[in-house]
């Protein structure tokens, strides 16, 4: 399918999402999955940068763990983090390049580990403050162009439109509670896929993946249910089990 | 509020937690300060307060069982109200009542926790109506967010730290470090968290602590205690307390 085509189908999901009741984290996470298909890179994550200004995952495009601590690792060094810091695009950096290596030790491992070759990162803005970023991994070479950044940068956009607009438990409207709202159901959906994790003996990711199946075909609001769980006043039998190894 | 948060080290449940919730109101521009700790369910108990003001609306939401602060526990967000009087009644209809005799005409509640872990509520309040600047929110979350670190120490980590802090290494000083934690926000920990809780059915706070304690004992980073866990190569039992004698159990698959 011509991406054009594609981009007006992601418009038109986005658009009905967003005026819907949404859950925050699982329409980021679906974001990030459609930013990586329209601009053809491996991995997208979106991360939000907490109190202390240190960046936090808060959705990316596949759940599996090994890419979460991927972008965990950009708390403290990454594309990620430079584009926090400055405000500006960081594009098509070469993550084997010997220089870049040298300045992010930790994250150049990794990001080799998971076979991540170039990235870039865009920033989350919010009238003239950063509040967070984008990051693009790519495991080919081939650089984005001025068309992909600018198609980033309007994804980029609806994500920081996304985290103001959802609707949180307190009907809190303002931008500030947003945020932290936002950072706070991501770590919840953590502890959750932990609790899963155990009473099902099964993985995190495959926990997770079974949870957002229900979540999404009864639903409920990831992040609601999550918080039900925690609290224990969901009864989790009533969750189909993942089959070990599944994936989505 | 840097000199605030510096207070706030190393102890902040002393006897200078007026002091201390005194020196936080002036630096975020309100009248008074109040710190409320989770101790059942959604109950919360006054840890400290800075003058009448602020007690009495905590007192006044205890009594009641509604208002900003029990809110802003509950739903994990925060809730500002810039001015009691505009309030629609029925949000808060026992405490609207109330509200025309109490000094508090702003509140600010700002919740402490992480994620599903409900720690407390910090209450600001003003006597005057008003909004909060920008500024003084971020201060005011700072505040909250390094509350909500201290609180999850816990006493029962307080114990076998003072012995080993001399020549501790790098995990006793992760242990103590006084804000930020960024160990602490780590997605694997989280799960770990998660996944301790559901093996010794304990509840989330105390899970975690669980985690620390063996991190601590093991003198190991938090994070690598937590892929352990998450890996199913370390799995905590209940006799594991996080003490360095008897050794912690460990079951390998």
């Amino acid at each position: 399918m011509i991406r054009e085509q594609r981009l007006t189908e992601v418009f038109v999901e986005v658009a009905d999402s967003l005026t819907d009741d949404f859950d925050v984290i699982d329409f980021l996470q679906q974001l990030s999955v459609r930013c990586m298909e329209l601009l053809n890179v491996a991995a997208v994550g979106i991360m939000l940068a907490d109190s202390n200004s240190t960046l936090q995952t808060i959705a990316a495009s596949d759940e599996h763990t090994r890419l979460l601590e991927l972008f965990a690792q950009q708390h403290a060094q990454g594309p990620c983090v430079d584009c926090y810091n400055s405000g500006n695009v960081r594009t098509n950096i070469n993550l084997t390049d010997r220089t870049v290596a040298a300045k992010w030790p930790q994250f150049a491992v990794q990001a080799e580990g998971t076979g991540f070759v170039v990235a870039s990162a865009l920033p989350l803005r919010l009238r003239g403050r950063t509040i967070g970023a984008m990051g693009l991994f790519q495991t080919d070479p081939d650089p984005l162009t001025a068309s992909d950044l600018t198609l980033a940068q309007a994804l980029a956009d609806v994500a920081t439109i996304a985290i103001l607009q959802q609707r949180t438990l307190a009907h809190s409207e303002l931008e500030r509670g947003q945020l932290q709202y936002a950072l706070t159901s991501r770590i919840v959906l953590e502890q959750v896929k932990g609790i899963l994790a155990e009473r099902w003996n099964t993985s995190v990711d495959d926990a997770f993946t079974a949870l957002r199946r229900y979540a999404r075909s009864h639903s409920y609001q990831l992040t609601s249910l999550a918080r039900e769980i925690a609290d224990g006043t969901f009864d989790t039998n009533q969750i189909p089990r993942a089959a070990n190894g599944e994936r989505k | 509020m840097a000199e605030v948060l510096r207070l706030l080290h190393p102890d902040p449940w002393s006897e200078a937690g007026a002091d201390i919730a005194v020196a936080a109101a002036e630096a975020l521009g309100m009248d008074g300060l109040s710190v409320s700790l989770v101790t059942e369910g959604d109950r919360t108990e006054l840890l400290w307060c800075s003058d009448d003001a602020a007690r009495c609306f905590e007192d006044m939401q205890h009594t009641l069982g509604e208002g900003p602060g029990p809110d802003a526990v509950r739903t994990g967000a925060m809730v500002w109200v810039p001015d009691l009087a505009q309030v629609r009644t029925e949000r808060w209809p026992a405490l609207s009542m109330e509200a025309p005799d109490l000094q508090a005409r702003a509140v600010y509640c700002f919740p402490l926790g992480l994620g599903a872990i409900r720690v407390g509520v910090l209450t600001a309040v003003r006597r005057t109506p008003g909004p909060m600047s920008a500024q003084q929110a971020d201060d005011a979350i700072a505040l909250a967010a390094v509350l909500t670190m201290r609180c999850l120490n816990g006493k029962e980590l307080q114990a076998p730290e003072t012995g080993a802090q001399n020549g501790a290494n790098g995990s006793a000083e992760t242990v103590r470090q006084p804000d930020g934690l960024p160990q602490m926000l780590n997605a694997v920990v989280h799960q770990a968290t998660g996944m301790v809780s559901a093996q010794l059915l304990l509840p989330l706070p105390q899970a975690l602590l669980r985690l620390r304690g063996h991190a601590y004992s093991s003198r190991r980073s938090l994070t690598e205690v937590a892929k352990d866990v998450v890996d199913r190569r370390l799995r905590l039992t209940h006799r594991s307390n996080g003490s360095p004698t008897p050794p912690p159990v460990v079951e390998k698959d």
